[in-house]
């Protein structure tokens, strides 16, 4: 067979062919010097693919492995016609209209020219700003990304109100608690958490600091720090000035909105005597060194009901004066009072503390005196019922006597006065002995009624089983002179006067501090209160500083309790009222 | 210029005459101000503490807070500054007047004074921005900014440490040739190889093919950074040739050869593609996480006054 073969090759626009004449049995094609169209590329095998004329029409096998393609498919062997293209690595063969004498004609191009290697080599992604997105594309998305997720969303659900003020009942949804939470800026206290999604709850209004109203939605019954009505110059401004965040912080981490620090309190505190003598605040340095030694409200005049305020560690110490004749010594006495079933008695005996353990139930005659000290009377002495006499109405105890006996006198006792003529006589019985003879009968009755209370009144009021033991009189030096005492108060009036001081037992000696015994428990109680040693009761049993400083340290203090004057003092004082009446204070 | 002048020149001027390096600069002018700025950072940290926990707020914490802010946009800023070439520009013919150049022996370039500050005072703000945090830390906005602010640094340092190592690898990787060279010497020995194999039977034709049709030479990034090729036709020429010749000795020898000799340089080429793309890779991080670090930024700070 003959097949003219035209080399086709374009540079630019321009086209150069070159034809020549195949003639052989089969024309080969490929790599191989023998083939009759050499193909010059080594992706061409050496025997690539023959055309051949089997029955009047042209073919084309494959002959080797290498892949052969007739019009975009691939095949072993395929007729070709006028216009099919065949592609042997880089060679395109477009069969041809055979002219004449030819079996066929073929136009080979090379399509990928081998000098294409170094325009290809510089065109490779060398270096990293052809490889993929540039940095001004990734800096553009970043800062719009960002610009997007963390200011224009959040800020468009706070100034929407998307994100709502906490309500009970009205769960937040999942995406304002999360837009919300993102501009958390630190961790909310522990007792604030169940609102920390809904910000606008305390931020109310954007910026503008976080206002008293918010606060007071919930803290509505917050006390006042000085009371009501008090003169407190410069000082009365700057606290009807403060706001609510001044001292209270938040999302400064979970344990507390409460700031600790000293320095708060000292800003005031440190001068207050100067600025403000009429408050009587010693000036606070700080703690422990240079605060100042502790000042305890003690009874001056249980009669009088004054108090006075008295420093601890004085020579001679200060005395208080409750009216009550009391010896903690004789009461903690080695041994004890093994008669009244008390072995040894301990201060918990009669210092019972209340609920929550912070200080001690008041005492009272009848939960911790009673069990001992009975007022009991022989039965012959005094006409009681159990001949026990009610503890704490002295007025009321002298009226029943006096009353007691007029009764008798009425109905004509033992040795009652003469019987009034419908007073029905005692007869004796037959065989019964007869009583003794009546002491002749006083001239009146009052008057005996009167010496019979008297004599009774002497009793109970005496010092040995009596009033007396234990109480002053309400007679200047607090003496007992039950005559001199009742001169003029029998037969009782309306409105008697009290014969008996009452005593005022204080539960708490230190009232502008609060002391918490149950975080003492630990310890025992004359740790602190030297109570076997104080024979009277106007000995003040409650330590000085010297005693707290022993384990309480300042606030940074490593080697001691670190404490701050919020462990002890509280400036929210629910005796002065309402926070906020601090504005009348301001004069 | 004789090497006992040299000495003496050096002696005079406390060292050799040669390039000094941008952290040197001017005797670490800027590393010592960029320790007395952290100095007097953890002072006021320390010294002024706000109640309860140090946290970004008090007086201290905002200073510390406003000072990292100026930072971050200065430093920023030198990214713009850097490019200004212009002469006549307001920048250029400031800072040319106010260097004071005169005591140096060389005149080093406004980039270098640029680029030492920024570097110096990067570090420092990493500190000043830390104790800003009071090393309080939670899922929100301000952690983001403090965490963008600390790649962009990370990435700075890296950027420092590339620019100080890979330079002289690439120098003695290249050998004095630069890369186009090295290309078109490849591209010889493709031409050799091919014109070699011509003749040759097909499956030696495949293999030679196999090594010029697909040794690729740089890529995608991350191609281009591991310096890791495992689809090299190279590599599986010579694998496929063997240690022994399969037929004439004398043309496997110099396919074998060449083929050696290829795939030594198409190595340099990518080691240098290599190093080149080591040197860059940290201002991908380094720019487009400051422009995020600046949105943060702004955030944060509007957050904070919006939420008071």
């Amino acid at each position: 067979m003959e097949v003219e073969v035209t080399f086709l090759s374009r540079r630019g626009t321009a086209v150069m062919r070159r034809s020549q004449r195949a003639s052989g049995e089969r024309v080969r094609l490929g790599r191989g010097t023998d083939n009759e169209v050499k193909l010059s590329d080594i992706h061409v095998g050496l025997r690539a693919a023959a055309l051949a004329m089997r029955d009047g029409a042209l073919y084309v096998d494959r002959l080797d492995t290498s892949p052969l393609e007739v019009n975009g498919a691939t095949v072993e062997t395929a007729p070709v016609k006028p216009g099919d293209v065949i592609v042997l690595g880089p060679y395109r063969i477009e069969i041809l209209p055979a002219p004449e004498g030819c079996d066929g004609a073929i136009q080979v191009e090379m399509t990928q020219p081998a000098g294409a290697a170094l325009e290809g080599a510089a065109a490779a992604p060398i270096g990293l700003e052809r490889a993929g997105v540039g940095k001004r594309t990734y800096a553009w998305s970043g800062f719009l990304l960002l610009a997007v997720i963390c200011l224009a969303v959040p800020v468009f659900f706070f100034a929407g109100g998307v994100v709502k003020p906490w309500q009970k009942d009205t769960p937040t949804p999942a995406a304002p608690k999360i837009v919300g939470l993102s501009w958390n800026a630190g961790t909310v206290s522990n007792a604030h958490r169940f609102f920390v999604a809904d910000c606008a709850t305390c931020h109310q209004n954007a910026f503008i600091q976080v206002s008293d109203k918010a606060c007071m939605s919930c803290h509505d019954t917050i006390a006042s720090h000085v009371p009501h009505g008090a003169k407190l110059g410069s000082v009365g401004k700057e606290l009807a000035g403060l706001d609510c965040v001044d001292c209270h912080t938040e999302h400064r981490g979970i344990q507390g909105s409460v700031i600790r620090e000293a320095h708060l309190c000292l800003d005031c505190h440190q001068d207050l005597d100067k600025k403000v003598p009429d408050a009587k605040v010693h000036d606070v340095g700080g703690w422990p060194k240079g605060h100042p030694q502790f000042r305890v409200t003690l009874v001056a005049d249980a009669a009088k009901k004054e108090m006075v305020r008295a420093e601890l560690g004085t020579n001679p110490p200060p005395m208080d004066h409750p009216g009550l004749k009391f010896s903690h010594a004789a009461h903690l006495v080695k041994g004890g009072f093994p008669v009244l079933g008390y072995k040894q008695m301990g201060c918990a005996d009669c210092h019972i503390p209340d609920t929550g353990g912070q200080e001690f139930k008041p005492i009272t005659y009848k939960d911790q005196c009673e069990r001992c000290h009975q007022l009991t009377f022989d039965k012959v002495a005094l006409p009681w019922p159990d001949a026990k006499v009610p503890h704490g109405d002295d007025t009321g105890v002298i009226a029943a006597v006096w009353n007691y006996y007029a009764g008798l006198a009425l109905r004509g006792g033992t040795d009652a006065a003469p019987m009034l003529p419908s007073a029905p006589s005692e007869r004796r019985g037959a065989g019964m002995s007869a009583p003794p003879a009546p002491p002749p009968p006083p001239t009146d009755t009052p008057a005996w009624v009167t010496a019979k209370s008297m004599t009774a009144l002497q009793i109970i009021f005496d010092d040995k089983r009596g009033c007396a033991y234990c109480h002053y009189s309400t007679t200047t030096n607090g003496d007992w002179d039950t005559p001199k005492i009742l001169a003029g108060a029998l037969p009782p009036k309306a409105n008697p006067p009290h014969v008996v001081t009452p005593p005022i037992l204080r539960t708490r000696f230190l009232p502008q501090a609060y002391f918490d015994h149950s975080s003492h428990r630990a310890m025992t109680c004359e740790d602190c209160h030297a109570s076997r040693t104080a024979k009277t009761s106007s000995e003040v049993l409650i330590p000085g500083i010297d005693n707290c400083v022993k384990c309480h340290g300042g606030e940074n203090a490593s080697l001691t309790a670190q404490s701050t004057c919020i462990s002890c003092h509280y400036f929210h004082r629910s005796e002065f009222g309402l926070m906020g009446m601090t504005a009348e204070t301001a004069q | 210029m004789s090497v006992s002048d040299s000495t003496a020149y050096a002696s005079r001027v406390g060292r050799l005459s040669r390039h000094v390096s941008f952290l040197a600069y001017n005797n670490f002018r800027y590393l010592k101000m960029a320790v007395a700025a952290v100095i007097v950072a953890i002072i006021l940290y320390i010294a002024v503490p706000p109640y309860g926990e140090r946290y970004g707020g008090g007086w201290a914490g905002y200073t510390l807070g406003t000072v990292g802010a100026l930072l971050i946009v200065w430093l920023t800023w030198f990214g713009y500054r850097k490019r200004a070439y212009d002469p006549e520009s307001k920048y250029v013919r400031a800072s040319a007047a106010a260097a004071d150049t005169a005591h140096l022996p060389e005149d080093p370039s406004r980039l270098a004074r640029r680029l030492s500050a920024h570097v110096y005072l990067g570090l420092a703000l990493l500190i000043i921005a830390t104790l800003h945090t009071g090393f309080h830390f939670g899922w929100n906005i301000h952690t983001l900014a403090y965490a963008l602010m600390c790649i962009v640094i990370v990435s700075g340092i890296y950027g420092v440490v590339a620019y100080a190592r890979y330079p002289r690898l690439m120098t003695q990787n290249r050998q004095s040739q630069t890369m186009a060279q090295l290309q078109a010497q490849i591209v010889a020995i493709d031409a050799e190889l091919r014109r070699r194999a011509m003749p040759l039977d097909d499956r030696t034709a495949r293999i030679v093919r196999d090594s010029i049709d697909n040794t690729p030479i740089g890529g995608s990034r991350w191609r281009q950074l591991s310096g890791n090729y495992p689809d090299c036709g190279t590599t599986r020429a010579i694998a496929e040739l063997g240690t022994r010749p399969d037929g004439d000795e004398e043309i496997w020898r110099l396919l074998r050869t060449k083929l050696d000799e290829k795939g030594a340089l198409v190595d340099r080429l990518r080691r240098d593609v290599r190093y080149k793309a080591l040197m860059d890779i940290w201002l991908y991080f380094h720019v487009p996480l400051t422009f995020a670090l600046i949105a943060a930024l702004i955030a944060h700070i509007i957050s904070i006054f919006y939420m008071m």
